[in-house]
């Protein structure tokens, strides 16, 4: 007792569905060269940019860290100037991070220096100044008042106060923005190929110029996954140089 | 010890302390009290330069503090706070040995302080290697008091320190805390807002409104003698009550109007022995001085006979508790009066209700000559 209508209908609509199928086939066939074969033809080029990618982040960071570390106890002790630099590395950190390598280009250009790794680091440098410069001045004020005077109260001098309460106390905060610092500085590095800096962006960039997705994907996988991976690594860190008294639980 | 004198100090356009003279004795504990704001808190903070005073002058040990380095004048004064001021990141150990660690002391010395310490505060040793996170409220206020005695200051300054703590800890630590000011003796000067700790711990009261140094005299005179109505609204309707807490009910223990007996003697003899000599109660007695049982001989409400009643556990009162607890105890078992033990559980004698209102009458009549 078979409907004709409906099998009818069944038959065009499993017709449509193999014909997109084939079409998106055809499509992968076309834009997708086998992984094996990409990775044997671009190893070298994949281990070159990696390390260019982790050098470009390794070498703004410690320029950010010691600008914002010493920014954010610079104005610690006074929130009338502390309002303004947050605000200022706001609105840095609202600048498309691509419009800044531009920048970046375009006031170096003068000194010869408009292209390479030197404007790639300024970029990343000046985009993570505001995660640090932030954490490092909340991680400061977040210490109870009672705590220092109680600190004062026993005789501790400010020096004392400061090295053995505030900064102790502080420390997991402070690491916690410089781990979204780091994070945040190789997903931005990305853009560094554009100014011939290389890192992993050459794959993306590469990729979406010849239509070629594998390239594209291996060059976003490989950006997420060394983020992913230095993430959990700085997480380790930041658990190790917590004071262990507080970590316990009653 | 401590002598302020004609202390100003002025923030903005308020006069926080008024132009305050007082002079702390040694080994003595002065409650600071007053309503919030009034200034107590911040003449406790000028005796260890926390806020520098305006006009006026502060001597420690025959010594003007503007003479001797803020650090170094704070690590020869304990400090406890009421936000306890432990930190997190360091031990119980840590936390203790701060000042002498501050003060260059030997590891083994520091050792020893610490252990000394917990035993005073009546902590176990095992807490040493504990965070403060670990403790309960009580526990870090006892840390926090050994932290201050650490550097063996003459003198300790506490800021309200069992304001956080629930009022059955409150009780517990005050009471330990006597005991420990019994056993060192230091000079105290503790502020707080709860009048009732000022009576129960404080050798000596001042009172302080609105930056104004209104009275300051020993317990009992302050509540016998309130300077005025403010002094008489802070103590309270029930300062007669609270009075009675300051006595102990070993200053009323009476010897007479009872007999003793040995807790072997049958109860005809014993109700014989009443009869004879007139006497209502009889307390029986072990060999051992230990009360075991009371004879009662009551006139029964409407014959001429007499009750003839035997209680083998009755109430009892010890020496050390105080009026307040004995009225208590009356008012809860409806007796007027009681038996009263000592430390030992010996029996030493009978505490009756109308001696008790015989003192307390001729205490007010004292206070309005």
């Amino acid at each position: 007792m078979v409907n004709l209508k409906n099998w009818d209908q069944l038959l065009d609509s499993f017709c449509l569905h193999t014909f997109f199928l084939n079409f998106f086939k055809i499509t992968l066939r076309r834009h997708i060269i086998p992984l094996s074969l990409f990775f044997e033809y671009y190893q070298d080029k994949i281990i070159l940019e990696i390390l260019n990618h982790i050098k470009i982040v390794a070498m703004s960071i410690p320029i950010s860290i010691l600008v914002s570390v010493s920014l954010g106890f610079y104005i610690s002790s006074r929130p009338n100037i502390a309002k303004y630099v947050i605000n200022v590395a706001s609105i840095m950190m609202t600048i498309p991070s691509l419009a800044l390598y531009g920048v970046m280009v375009v006031l170096l250009a003068p000194f010869k220096l408009g292209l390479g790794i030197v404007p790639a680091i300024s970029a990343i440098t000046i985009y993570s100044l505001l995660p640090i410069t932030r954490n490092t001045y909340l991680a400061l004020n977040q210490v109870k008042p009672g705590m220092i005077e109680a600190a004062r109260g026993i005789g501790m001098s400010k020096n004392q106060i400061l090295w053995k309460v505030k900064i102790p106390l502080s420390i997991p905060v402070i690491m916690s923005g410089l781990r979204i610092a780091i994070v945040m500085g190789i997903s931005v590095a990305t853009y560094a190929s554009l100014i011939a800096a290389g890192g992993l962006g050459y794959f993306i960039f590469a990729g979406i110029g010849r239509a070629n997705l594998t390239m594209v994907l291996v060059g976003a996988i490989l950006i997420s996954t060394l983020g992913i991976g230095i993430n959990y690594l700085l997480l380790k860190v930041e658990d190790c140089i917590t004071p262990k008294g507080l970590k316990v639980k009653r | 010890m401590i002598e302020l004198i004609n202390v100003t100090k002025i923030f903005g356009n308020k006069t926080a302390v008024n132009n305050l003279s007082l002079h702390i004795e040694k080994g003595s504990l002065t409650m600071f009290i007053g309503p919030s704001g009034c200034g107590k808190t911040t003449t406790l903070r000028m005796i260890n330069r926390l806020t520098p005073f305006d006009k006026g002058n502060i001597i420690v040990n025959n010594t003007p503090i503007s003479d001797i380095d803020p650090v170094k004048l704070r690590r020869n004064i304990g400090y406890v706070i009421q936000e306890i001021g432990l930190f997190p990141h360091f031990t119980v150990f840590e936390n203790i040995a701060i000042v002498p660690r501050l003060l260059k002391w030997e590891q083994k010395k520091i050792e020893r302080r610490v252990e000394e310490l917990l035993e005073l505060v009546t902590l176990d040793q095992s807490f040493t290697k504990k965070y403060p996170l670990q403790l309960s409220g009580g526990e870090k206020q006892r840390v926090g008091l050994a932290r201050a005695l650490a550097a063996e200051p003459e003198i300790l300054l506490m800021d309200e320190p069992f304001g956080a703590i629930d009022p059955i800890n409150r009780l517990k630590l005050q009471d330990s805390f006597l005991e420990i000011q019994e056993e060192i003796k230091k000079t105290i000067v503790f502020v707080t807002h709860d009048i009732n700790e000022a009576i129960k711990l404080g050798d000596k009261i001042a009172i302080i409104d609105k930056g104004n140094l209104i009275q300051y005299d020993g317990v009992s005179q302050i509540l016998s003698n309130p300077a005025n109505e403010f002094v008489e609204n802070l103590l309270g309707q029930d300062r007669n009550i609270k009075a009675l807490s300051l006595k102990k009910a070993k200053d009323y223990v009476l010897k007479d109007g009872f007999i003793t007996v040995l807790d072997t003697e049958p109860p005809e003899t014993i109700k014989k022995k009443l009869e004879e000599k007139n006497i209502k109660i009889a307390f029986a007695l072990d060999a051992r001085n230990h009360l075991k049982s009371r004879y009662l001989l009551e006139k029964a409400t409407n014959t001429k006979k007499q009750k003839f009643i035997h209680n083998p556990a009755p109430w009892i009162i010890e020496r050390q508790n105080n009026i307040n607890e004995t009225l208590s105890k009356m008012l809860e078992i409806g007796e007027k009066q009681l038996p009263v033990v000592n430390r030992k559980k010996e029996f030493v004698g009978i505490i009756k209700l109308s001696n008790i209102f015989e003192e307390v009458n001729r205490k007010e009549i004292i206070s309005e000559e």
